[in-house]
């Protein structure tokens, strides 16, 4: 009984740890789509970020350095990307996509420039060492909420952001400006909403969220980048987004259950028997993304994105 | 001959229509300077980086051209086929990044087709148009289920193709690779078995690996591009791309079904991209190894937006990324990663979205050439005319 319950929380702990990158990446999404502007680069932002965030943990021996360099790196990409959609009304896909092949070619070289190796860095202090934990004792023996005993802290912080995201987009007038300008940017001007400025506010702060995914990777599952990063978890986050139907809590639950496939998974591979030892290793890692079509069929309607997403906004006259 | 050159860009009758093909050549050169400024900020020569870069990148003659022109056009054979299929797809409106798993199921087709027994021993020539056959029908397929979702049950494309990328990977390299198409391992191979004599493309320039694959994509470029600017299929796919922001009602009030035109033209785009993939199984791997490089897909993104869908320009952009892949071992020799490559291809791609600057800038030059007022209204038209973009 008691196993049972260790096992529990274990799972759910770790799919906690799992979801957090793609949490933060689907957050970066929805704060961004919102305002009317497609981000596929999530995927290379956090890419970029894994990667500088090790890097000023590495040079300052904090954590906290770290993570300052990631977000920066996620400011200067998102303003970027928002300098190309917003000011220059460019193609959303193409700046993405430049973005994201970019960082494939850019981190390895740093990877090589700033640290001497191929496909990994050397370990940097990180969110994931025991003291840098959150310890909360006194939930340890109890279920389900024992699984929050033992978090790291970026782990909370995408439990509070996905909380404010909400709060400020459905109860703010900020948030109400960021979906008209979503739905339509027009209307929204004409009421006097500055269409640009909400866009590239809600750019970078989409952006902002995908870099901290990014460092949940690198500085809170592991302590250090390795080059496969961040091995499809923006595409993953950019599911969620759309599976959570570009809400904030939809994106939540969307994060978990990719993330639960995934612990799922490693449950059955290690403690399976009889039948289940007789299904191959594929199936079992295809599952998540099979379980995400057959749930998108099922369940999910018609996912319907912000009215004028991924259009360029152009002022008439 | 300007009439000519207009007519071949079609659709572009706008008063600046070079503009289309001046922009990609400025993207790139703009991506060279950037790239050289990277390598220099970094302590390195970039002159040397480049000199060996395309010195071995056989896009120009010099030392060992034949051995270099060749492996480019091997590579770019692969990188010309996933872009088209990405072009395809975004001529009908749709993004599909399913080049990526539809390159691997035409792979693996090929690998079984390639080896198993009931085919081994036939001539070549029937031996490979059977593979080419289930190639495009297994490719076409794993495509097309993503159009069926998307018209069926209102899935997004972007998240299917997605998923399905995932879901081919994984149960090719983890069950199909390890399992059932596993080689004897007595044999000593790891991966499938070696594909047979018959299944292998005839190689076309004695002392190279160049085969047959470049003359088989030179044809679907030009059957891509007779499908969409010269059958009805292709224009109503078109039309669907046009409309797609208003929900393609335009193109259905006209009676187009654009139900069955989205599953076909995923089908189309599929089966494209894994008529690549047996590429590499067929002209290059000779089977399905069981540690599979890949990325052909993605790149085929980059190749489809630099060539701005338009099939002679996802060939030459093609050319261009298969060269500097090519040349991406060669930049070694001056300490630089073999990524390079792709660090000029994202800022190429960053460019090209940038267009409507690299537009307005490019006009502007024209306009004060003229010594003419600075019309702001023609100035604002023209730049306008660039963001139809797909």
């Amino acid at each position: 009984m008691n196993n049972g319950m260790n096992l529990l929380n274990l799972s759910l702990a770790q799919t906690f740890d799992f979801a957090a990158p793609i949490l933060f990446a689907a957050l970066g999404g929805v704060m961004s789509e919102n305002a009317g502007v497609v981000n596929i680069a999530l995927e290379g932002i956090m890419r970029f970020a894994a990667f500088f965030g090790v890097w000023g943990a590495f040079v300052s021996k904090s954590p906290w350095v770290g993570l300052l360099w990631g977000i920066g790196i996620g400011i200067v990409l998102g303003a970027m990307h928002a300098y190309i959609t917003v000011k220059w009304a460019g193609d959303q896909i193409v700046s993405g996509v430049a973005i994201n092949v970019m960082a494939m070619g850019i981190i390895t070289y740093l990877l090589e420039f700033v640290f001497k190796t191929t496909g990994y860095s050397p370990p940097a202090p990180y969110f994931g060492s025991n003291n840098m934990r959150i310890h909360l004792t006194f939930l340890k023996k109890i279920p389900v909420l024992g699984a929050f005993s033992n978090l790291t802290i970026l782990v909370w912080l995408a439990l509070i952001t996905t909380i404010v995201v909400h709060f400020v987009l459905y109860y703010t007038v900020l948030g109400l400006r960021i979906r008209s300008v979503g739905e339509n940017p027009h209307a929204a001007e004409t009421l006097g909403v500055n269409v640009f400025k909400i866009k590239w506010f809600a750019v970078i702060w989409g952006s902002i969220f995908a870099a901290i995914g990014g460092m949940a990777l690198s500085l809170g599952t592991l302590s250090s980048f390795t080059n496969s990063m961040a091995m499809g978890k923006g595409f993953i986050g950019l599911a969620a987004m759309i599976f959570g139907k570009w809400t904030p809590f939809g994106a939540f639950w969307a994060s978990l259950l990719f993330a639960s496939a995934q612990v799922v998974q490693l449950l059955l591979q290690s403690s399976a028997s009889g039948i289940a030892k007789q299904i191959p290793l594929g199936f079992y890692l295809a599952l998540p993304y099979l379980l995400t079509i057959g749930a998108l069929i099922g369940v999910v309607g018609r996912a319907i994105p912000p009215a004028a997403d991924g259009l360029p906004y152009k002022k008439e006259g | 001959m300007k009439n000519i050159i207009k007519g071949i860009m079609y659709g572009h009758r706008e008063k600046y229509w070079w503009l289309t093909i001046v922009v990609p050549l400025v993207s790139i050169l703009s991506a060279l300077v950037v790239g050289a400024v990277f390598i220099w900020s970094t302590g390195r020569s970039p002159v040397t980086a480049y000199k060996l870069m395309f010195g071995a990148s056989g896009l120009f003659p010099g030392p060992y051209w034949k051995t270099h022109f060749a492996e480019m056009l091997l590579a770019s054979s692969m990188y010309i086929s996933t872009g088209l299929a990405f072009a395809i797809a975004a001529k009908g409106g749709l993004f599909s990044i399913g080049a990526e798993g539809q390159f691997l199921v035409g792979a693996i087709v090929a690998a079984y087709f390639g080896y198993a027994k009931p085919f081994a021993n036939l001539p070549t020539v029937v031996h490979l148009t059977v593979i080419f056959v289930m190639v495009i029908i297994a490719g076409g397929l794993w495509g097309a289920i993503a159009g069926w979702l998307k018209v069926k049950k209102g899935i997004h494309e972007v998240i299917t193709t997605i998923m399905l990328n995932w879901i081919a990977t994984y149960l090719i390299a983890d069950w199909l690779v390890t399992g059932p198409m596993k080689a004897n391992v007595a044999t000593g191979v790891s991966g499938t078995p070696y594909i047979t004599k018959t299944a292998k493309l005839p190689i076309i320039l004695s002392g190279t690996r160049l085969n047959i694959s470049i003359i088989i994509i030179i044809v679907v470029t030009y059957l891509t591009w007779f499908l969409l600017y010269r059958t009805t299929v292709g224009f109503e796919i078109r039309a669907m791309g046009y409309t797609l922001i208003y929900n393609m009602e335009a193109p259905k009030a006209a009676g187009v079904n654009a139900d069955i035109r989205v599953v076909q033209t995923m089908f189309i785009s599929g089966a494209v991209a894994a008529i690549g993939g047996s590429f590499i199984i067929l002209g290059i791997l000779f089977q399905y190894p069981p540690v599979f490089e890949g990325g052909y897909g993605f790149d085929g993104i980059a190749v489809a937006l630099i060539g701005q869908n338009e099939p002679l320009g996802v060939f030459l952009a093609g050319m261009l990324i298969g060269g500097l892949r090519t040349g991406a071992t060669a930049v070694q020799l001056a300490h630089i990663p073999k990524t390079f490559p792709s660090i000029i291809e994202g800022l190429i791609v960053a460019f090209i979205a940038l267009q409507e600057l690299v537009r307005y800038l490019i006009v502007k030059l024209v306009e004060s050439g003229k010594k003419k007022p600075a019309d702001k209204n023609n100035l604002t038209k023209a730049t306008n005319g660039g963001t139809a973009n797909e």
